[in-house]
C-alpha cells in the first residue's frame, strides 16, 4: 500500500525532468498511468467481501510515529475518489493546459497533493495524518498561486494557506491532546478508548481543536471565505482539490472521529449547526454570483455543509446518506467544474452575464451540464444520483430524536426546515447555472472568442463523470454493497444496512423534495424581482472584509506595537530593562521570602570609610547633573579613585593598584578624545519623566543593596577559599594568593581574558584602519 | 583522555591566532580557515561519538580537582551543541568569501570569527560559573570586532547599543556571581548544584536565581530584554548575522537551560512560572516584530526571538517532553537560523535591496534560491516532516500534559505567524512580475551563497525525517539534564 500512496510523490520528483520534453509530448500523457494504476489497485479491493487492511512501516518508532496505513471502507471510498478523479483531472488538464505553461510545476504540485491526500485518508497514525494534512494545504497553496503573476492568485493562495494552516495547527493540538489522554498515536486504538476520551477533562478542548481543523479545511461557515478565492487556480485544480477531494478532508476527519464522538450532544449540536448554516448560507450566496466558478465554489461550500450536518446527525441513515453524497457530489460537481472550464476555454469568459444560448454551439457540453445541474438540484428522476442522497438527507433530518436539552431539541426541530430552505436555493442556482449559460439569448458581441464545441478528448473526463451520475442513479445497488455500506459501517461503528431505492411511497421526504422543486422553480423564474434582498442581507457585511481587515491589521498593528518600544532610543531600552529586572526580581524576593536585611552582623564601618562613600556617592550623582564634559570626566574619576582608596582600606593593595592605573588611563584617554567630541547637550524632559527615571534608578540601586546584604546574611556554606589559602604556597608555589589563583588555580580564566584583550586590540585597530582606507578612496 | 574535552575550545583559538598573522594573504587565510573548520568539524564529531558511547568527559584545568580549579565538562548536551557549532563554522567559512568584500575579509574577519567560536564553545563546555562569564567576554569582544567590521555609520550606531547592553549584562553577571559566591561559597556548577540542593534553595537563593536568569535573558533576547538585538543584527554582513543569530542568543538560552536544570531547580513554582509567562510574551512579541517590517533581514532577525520563546517554553515545563522539546528545538533552530540568514544574504544580493516592497518575481531568475527559501520557511514554522516539527510536537505534548492551554495556544498562534511572516517574503519577493532593474551578473555570486545554505537545509530536513537517528540522543540529553546525578558525579567524584 505504501507504493500506492507514494507513487505520485516519486513521480513528482521526476516530473521536472519529464517536462523538459513537453514540446514533443504533453507531460500529462507521461504521468497519467500513475493515478490510473493506483485507482485500479484500489478498485481491486471493492466487493461485498471487503475486509479492512493494515500495513505498517516504521518511521520514528521512539516517538510512536509510523507510516501505518489502514484501509477500511471509508478510506477506500476516499482513495477511489482521489485516484479516480485524479486520473480524470490529469486527462482533462492535458487539453486544458497549453504546452507553453509551466507544466512541470503544475504536475509536481498536483502529484505531491495526490500522495498527501491519499496519506490523509489512509494514515492510522495521527502524526502521519497531520503531516499529510499540512502537505495538502501547502500543495493547494502552490496550485492556487500557480499563475502567481496575477495579484488575485497571490491573494487567494495566502488566504487559503492562512486559514487552512491555522486549522492544521489547531488539529495538531487536538491530536496531541488525544495522544496525551489515550497514550497511543493510533486512531484505531483511540476508538477503542472512546470512553476514556469522552470522560477526560480534555474532551471539550479536543473537540474544539479538531472541529477548527475540520471546519477550516472543509470551508465551513465562517471559514468558507478562502474557497471562492481559491478559484484562481487552474480549473482542473478546482475540480480536483477544491471540490472533489481536499475540501473533503475535514469531512473525512469528522467521519473518522465519529466513531469516538458519535452520539455526544455537543458533537451533534456543533456539527449539525455549523453544517446547516453553511448549507443555507452557501446556497443563498451562490445565487448571487456571476462567475461560473464562483457559483460552483459557493455550491461546494453548501454541499460540504450538508455532508457535515449529516455526520452531525449521526444516525445510521444520516451517515449512509453522507457517504453516499460524498460519492455523488464528486461525480456531478467534478463534471460541472470541467464544463465550466470548457466554457471558459471555448468562449474566453466565465461571466454568466455575458454567456447564454450556448446550447447550439456546444450541444455536448450542454447535455453534460444538464445532467450535472439537475442532479445537484436534486430533481426527482431515477437516473440522477443527487436526488437519492438528497432525499435521504431529508429523511435523516426528520428522524432526529433522543437528544435531551432545550437548545438541542429546538435545533433538531428546525433542522428539516433549514434543510429545505438550503435545498431551494440549491435548486435555484442549479437552474441559473444551466439555463443562464446554455439557454437564453446568445450575446455574441460580449464574448472574446467565437464559441465552439470542445475537442472530444477534453469532454471525455466530464462524460465519464456524468456516466457515473447516471449509472449510480439507475443502479444504486451496484455501489451499495461493495463500497458504500463498508464506508458507512466504518463511520457508524456498527453495521449499516440500507437499500437504496427510488420510490418509497408518499412519505414526508418526497413532499419535501417536491416542495423544493416547486418553490425553487418559482424563485428561479422571479429571480430578478427579489435579487435586491442581497443588498440587505448580507449587504456590505462579509467575513471577507473581516479577514482583509484582520490581515491588514496584523501588519499595521504589529508595526505600531513594535515601534512604540523599538524606537531606537537607548534611554528607553535601558529604562525598560531596569524596570523589568527590578520589579520581577523584587517581587520574587518578596514571595520567596528572600529578604534578610539584617545589618548588625555586617562589619563595623569607620568614619573615613563613610566619608569616602559619601564623596563617591556625591560624585556619582553629580555626573548626571554637570553640563560640562571635562567636569563630567573628572567627576567620574573621583568615583574611581574613591573606590581605589576603599580597596586600600580593605587591605587589597593589588586591586587598589589596578584600579588606580585603570582610572588614570581612562581619564587620560577621555581627555585625549575630548577634543573630537561634540559638546554635551542636556535633554529636557518633563518632571513626570524624570521622576519615573529617578524611581527606576533608585529602585534598582535599592534592589542591589537588599540583595547584597541578604546574600551576605545567608551564608549557607563556608567558601572554598580556605583551600586556596592553604595550598597557594604548598602546591602553587607562590606567596601571593591572588597571583597564584590568577595564573594557576584559575589560569584558564586568565588565558581567555588575555584573548579578550587580543580581540579588543584588533577590533580597535581594524576599525581605525578600515575607516582610514575608506576615507582615502 | 580528559584533555579531549578542552580541544574544541583550543582548535578555534589556534585558528584565530594564526589568521591574525596573515590578514593580507587572503588565499592563505581562507585556506587556513577552511582547514581548521574542517578539523574542528571532524574533531567535534569524534568527541560527540566518544561522549555518547562512553559517557561524560571532564577535564580539570591544570589538574586542580573540582571545585577548586576550573572544570571543563563535555557532557551530552555540550558536545551536541559543539558539533552543531562546528557545522555552522564550516558552512560560514565557505559562505564568507562570496559574501564579504575582500577588504572586510582582510581586516581580521577569520580571527574574530574563530575567537568568537572559541568563546561560544567554551561557554557550552565550561562547568564553572565564573569561567562562563569569561567565555561570555571572549565571544562578546570578538562579536564587537565582527559587528563593526566595515565600519559604516549605521553599524557604529547600532553596535554602540549592542555593546552597552552587553556590558550592562556582564556587569550584572559578575555582581550576581559575587552574590552567589557570598552565599554558597563556590562557583563550580556541579558543586553549586549539590550545595543548593542541600540548602533547599532557601532564602535569597531564588532571588539570585532570577537575577542570574536576567543576565542570561539579556543575552538570549527574552522578552522584555531584546531591544538591542534586531537592529544590531542586521547591520553587519549576512555571514556575521548568521553566526550571531545561530549562536549568540543560543549561548544565552543554553545557559538558562543548564543553570535551571542543574542548579536552580528547587523552587520551580516561582522560577519556572515566570518562564512560562515570559515564554508566551517572547513568542508573541517576537513574531509581532517579524510582521511589523518589510525589511527581509529584519524579518528573519525578529524570528530569532520566538524561537527562543519556544525553547524557554520547554524549560518552563520542566518535564521530559518539555526538556526534550527544548533541546530538539535548540538544535533545529541553530541550523535553520544560519541557513535562513545565508539565504537572506543571497536574496539581498539577488534583489539589490532588502526592502520587500521593491522586490518581485525573483523566482524566474533564481528558482533554486526561491524554493530553498520556501522550504526554509516551512522548516522554521515547524511544518512536518522537517526538523522544527519534532521539537514542536514534543513541546506541545509537554505543554498539554500539564494542561497549559494558554501556552499551547500561544505557541500555535506563533507558529502560524512565523509561517506567515516568512511566506510573505516568498510570495511578495519571489512571486509576481519580475521588477525592473534587478542587479545583473549576480548569478554566480548568488549560486555560491546558496550552496552552504542548501547544505544546512539538507541537514535540517534530515533532522526531521531522520528523527529516529537524532531523537534517542536528545532523550539521553534530557534524561541527564533532569537527573543531574550523572553530571555532578562526573565532575566531583572522578
Amino acid at each position: 500500500m505504501i507504493y500506492a500512496v507514494f507513487a505520485p510523490l516519486l513521480f513528482a520528483i521526476v516530473i521536472p525532468f519529464l517536462s523538459r520534453m513537453k514540446h514533443k509530448i504533453h507531460t500529462g500523457w507521461l504521468i497519467l498511468p500513475v493515478p490510473l494504476l493506483v485507482f485500479i489497485y484500489f478498485v481491486s479491493f471493492v466487493g461485498s467481501g471487503f475486509e479492512s487492511q493494515v500495513s505498517s512501516y516504521s518511521w520514528i518508532p521512539s516517538l510512536d510515529i509510523s507510516l501505518s496505513f489502514h484501509l477500511d471502507g471509508l478510506s477506500l471510498l476516499f482513495a477511489l475518489l482521489i485516484s479516480g478523479i485524479g486520473s480524470l483531472v490529469v486527462l482533462y488538464s492535458i487539453y486544458y493546459l497549453d504546452r507553453e505553461e509551466r507544466l512541470g510545476h503544475f504536475y509536481t504540485y498536483l502529484y505531491i497533493f495526490m500522495t498527501a491526500m491519499l496519506g490523509v485518508v489512509l494514515s492510522d497514525n495521527v502524526f502521519a495524518l497531520y503531516a499529510f494534512w499540512e502537505f495538502t494545504s501547502l500543495s493547494s497553496f502552490l496550485l492556487i498561486g500557480y499563475w502567481h503573476f496575477k495579484e488575485r492568485s497571490r491573494y487567494g493562495a495566502i488566504k487559503s494557506l492562512l486559514i487552512t494552516v491555522s486549522g492544521g495547527f489547531s488539529l495538531l493540538a487536538g491530536l496531541i491532546s488525544l495522544t496525551v489522554v489515550t497514550g497511543t498515536t493510533s486512531i484505531r486504538e483511540m476508538v477503542g478508548q472512546a470512553d476514556v476520551i469522552l470522560e477526560s477533562s480534555f474532551f471539550p478542548l479536543i473537540l474544539i481543536f479538531l472541529l477548527l481543523g475540520a471546519f477550516t479545511k472543509s470551508a465551513q461557515f465562517p471559514f468558507h471565505i478562502w474557497l471562492p478565492d481559491a478559484m484562481e487556480a487552474p480549473t482542473p485544480v478546482s475540480a480536483y482539490l477544491h471540490s472533489a477531494t481536499m475540501v473533503k478532508a475535514g469531512i473525512y476527519l469528522m467521519a473518522r472521529f465519529s466513531a469516538i464522538f458519535g452520539g455526544e450532544p455537543s458533537f451533534f449540536m456543533l456539527l449539525s449547526l455549523f453544517g446547516i448554516i453553511t448549507l443555507v448560507c452557501g446556497s443563498y450566496m451562490a445565487v448571487r454570483q456571476t462567475d461560473l466558478k464562483a457559483i460552483l465554489a459557493y455550491s461546494t461550500i453548501s454541499q460540504l455543509g450538508m455532508i457535515m450536518a449529516m455526520l452531525g446527525f449521526g444516525t445510521d441513515i444520516a451517515i449512509f446518506a453522507a457517504v453516499f453524497h460524498i460519492l455523488n457530489h464528486a461525480t456531478f460537481k467534478g463534471s460541472l467544474f470541467m464544463i465550466a472550464g470548457i466554457v471558459d476555454h471555448e468562449t474566453g469568459t466565465r461571466d454568466i452575464r455575458k454567456l447564454g444560448g450556448l446550447m447550439t454551439f456546444m450541444p455536448m457540453s450542454a447535455t453534460l451540464a444538464l445532467f450535472g445541474t439537475f442532479s445537484m438540484a436534486g430533481v426527482p428522476m431515477p437516473f440522477l444520483n443527487g436526488f437519492y442522497s438528497k432525499e435521504m438527507f431529508f429523511d435523516a433530518s426528520l428522524q432526529l430524536s433522543g437528544y435531551a436539552g432545550t437548545f438541542v431539541e429546538v435545533l433538531a426541530a428546525v433542522l428539516p426546515y433549514l434543510a429545505v430552505i438550503g435545498s431551494i436555493f440549491t435548486f435555484v442556482y442549479s437552474m441559473y447555472l444551466f439555463f443562464g449559460t446554455f439557454r437564453g439569448k446568445y450575446k455574441e458581441e460580449q464574448l472574446p472568442v467565437k464559441p465552439h464545441e470542445a475537442p472530444f478528448m477534453m469532454l471525455l473526463s466530464p462524460i465519464i463523470l456524468v456516466v457515473g451520475v447516471i449509472v449510480i442513479g439507475l443502479f444504486p445497488s451496484l455501489f451499495n454493497n461493495g463500497l458504500l455500506t463498508h464506508a458507512a459501517d466504518a463511520v457508524f461503528g456498527a453495521e449499516v444496512t440500507k437499500e437504496i431505492s427510488f420510490w418509497h411511497g408518499f412519505i414526508p421526504p418526497l413532499y419535501m423534495s417536491l416542495a423544493v422543486v416547486a418553490l425553487g422553480t418559482v424563485l428561479y423564474l422571479t429571480k430578478t424581482s427579489w435579487e435586491k434582498v442581497y443588498t440587505i442581507i448580507p449587504g456590505n457585511f462579509s467575513f471577507n472584509r473581516i479577514y482583509d481587515w484582520g490581515v491588514n491589521q496584523l501588519e499595521a498593528a504589529s508595526n505600531r506595537i513594535t515601534f512604540t518600544y523599538m524606537n531606537g532610543s537607548l534611554r528607553l531600552y535601558m529604562i525598560l530593562l531596569l524596570a523589568s529586572v527590578t520589579t520581577i526580581t523584587g517581587t520574587v524576593l518578596f514571595i520567596s521570602d528572600g529578604i534578610n536585611f539584617e545589618v548588625s552582623d555586617v562589619a563595623p564601618v569607620t568614619v573615613h570609610e563613610v566619608l569616602i562613600a559619601i564623596v563617591m556617592a556625591i560624585a556619582a550623582v553629580a555626573t548626571i547633573f554637570v553640563t560640562n564634559r571635562i567636569a563630567a570626566i573628572l567627576v567620574v574619576g573621583v568615583v574611581g579613585y574613591g573606590l581605589a582608596i576603599l580597596f586600600v582600606l580593605y587591605s587589597a593593595p593589588d586591586l587598589a593598584l589596578t584600579q588606580l592605573i585603570v582610572e588614570t588611563v581612562t581619564v587620560a584617554l577621555f581627555l585625549l578624545c575630548f577634543y573630537h567630541l561634540p559638546n554635551l547637550t542636556k535633554r529636557t524632559e518633563s518632571i513626570a519623566h524624570r521622576g519615573m527615571n529617578a524611581l527606576i534608578s533608585v529602585g534598582f540601586g535599592a534592589l542591589m543593596l537588599v540583595i547584597s546584604i541578604s546574600a551576605y546574611n545567608s551564608q549557607f556554606f563556608s567558601t572554598i577559599s580556605d583551600y586556596f589559602t592553604e595550598n597557594a604556597y604548598k602546591l602553587g608555589g607562590g606567596d601571593n594568593i591572588v597571583n597564584v589563583i590568577l595564573v594557576d588555580f584559575r589560569g584558564m580564566d586568565t588565558l581567555f581574558e588575555v584573548s579578550v584583550l587580543f580581540g579588543a586590540g584588533l577590533a580597535i585597530y581594524s576599525l581605525i584602519r578600515l575607516r582610514k582606507n575608506k576615507g582615502a578612496k | 583522555m580528559s584533555n579531549l574535552a578542552v580541544l574544541p575550545i583550543v582548535i578555534p583559538l589556534i585558528a584565530s591566532v594564526i589568521s591574525a598573522f596573515i590578514p593580507k594573504k587572503l588565499g592563505l587565510s581562507r585556506f587556513i580557515a577552511k582547514l581548521f573548520a574542517i578539523i574542528f568539524l571532524v574533531y567535534a564529531g569524534y568527541l560527540a561519538w566518544v561522549v555518547f558511547t562512553d559517557g561524560i568527559i571532564v577535564m580539570q584545568a591544570s589538574g586542580w580537582a573540582a571545585p577548586f580549579g576550573i572544570s571543563i565538562v563535555a557532557d551530552y548536551l555540550s558536545v551536541t551543541l559543539v558539533l552543531i557549532t562546528s557545522i555552522l563554522t564550516t558552512a560560514a567559512v565557505f559562505y564568507a568569501p562570496s559574501s564579504l568584500s575582500q577588504l572586510q575579509e582582510s581586516y581580521y574577519f577569520y580571527t574574530f570569527m574563530f575567537l568568537m567560536i572559541s568563546g561560544v564553545v567554551g561557554a557550552f563546555l565550561t562547568g564553572d560559573l565564573f569561567n562562563l562569564f569569561v567565555f561570555f567576554e571572549v565571544l562578546l569582544m570578538a562579536s564587537y570586532g565582527l559587528i563593526v567590521l566595515g565600519g559604516g555609520k549605521v553599524q557604529l550606531r547600532e553596535s554602540l547599543k549592542y555593546v552597552l547592553f552587553n556590558v550592562f549584562s556582564s556587569m550584572l553577571f559578575v555582581t550576581t556571581i559575587g552574590f552567589i559566591y557570598a552565599s554558597v561559597g563556590t562557583v563550580n556548577m556541579a558543586h553549586l548544584a549539590e550545595r543548593i540542593q542541600e540548602a533547599e534553595q532557601a532564602g535569597i537563593l531564588t532571588g539570585l536565581a532570577v537575577l542570574l536568569f536576567f543576565v542570561f535573558a539579556i543575552k538570549a533576547a527574552i522578552f522584555p530584554l531584546y531591544y538591542w538585538l534586531p537592529n544590531s543584527y542586521i547591520v553587519p554582513n549576512p555571514v556575521v548575522s548568521a553566526l550571531f543569530g545561530a549562536l549568540l542568543t543560543k549561548v544565552g538560552i543554553y545557559s538558562i537551560l543548564r543553570v535551571f536544570t542543574l542548579i536552580f531547580n528547587h523552587d520551580i513554582g516561582i522560577t519556572h512560572e515566570i518562564f512560562t509567562w515570559l515564554a508566551i510574551f517572547t513568542m508573541l512579541f517576537g513574531v509581532i516584530g517579524a510582521l511589523s517590517t518589510q525589511n527581509v533581514k529584519l524579518i528573519v532577525t525578529y524570528n530569532i526571538i520566538p524561537a527562543i520563546g519556544f525553547i524557554l517554553m520547554g524549560i518552563s515545563l520542566y518535564s521530559s517532553a518539555g526538556i526534550e522539546g527544548s533541546v530538539y528545538y535548540l538544535v533545529h533552530d541553530m541550523i535553520i537560523k544560519a541557513a535562513l540568514f545565508f539565504l537572506v544574504g543571497a536574496l539581498v544580493v539577488a534583489a539589490g535591496t532588502d526592502d520587500l516592497r521593491k522586490m518581485g518575481g525573483l523566482i524566474t531568475r533564481y528558482p533554486v534560491l526561491g524554493w530553498l527559501f520556501f522550504i526554509g520557511s516551512l522548516v522554521l514554522a515547524g511544518v512536518p516532516p522537517f526538523s522544527g516539527f519534532i521539537g514542536k510536537i514534543l513541546l506541545l505534548r509537554g505543554s498539554l500534559e500539564q494542561e497549559e492551554i494558554l501556552l499551547t495556544v500561544a505557541a500555535l498562534i506563533t507558529s502560524l505567524l512565523i509561517l506567515y511572516s516568512m511566506i510573505r517574503i516568498f510570495v511578495r519577493g519571489f512571486w509576481g512580475d519580475t521588477v525592473e532593474g534587478l542587479p545583473e551578473g549576480q548569478n554566480k555570486k548568488v549560486r555560491h551563497l546558496t550552496i552552504p545554505a542548501a547544505v544546512l537545509l539538507a541537514i535540517s530536513i534530515f533532522i526531521g525525517i531522520g528523527a529516529e537517528f537524532i531523537y534517542p540522543h536528545v532523550e539521553t540529553i534530557a534524561n541527564m539534564l533532569l537527573d543531574r546525578a550523572e553530571y555532578i558525579n562526573a565532575v566531583l567524584r572522578e
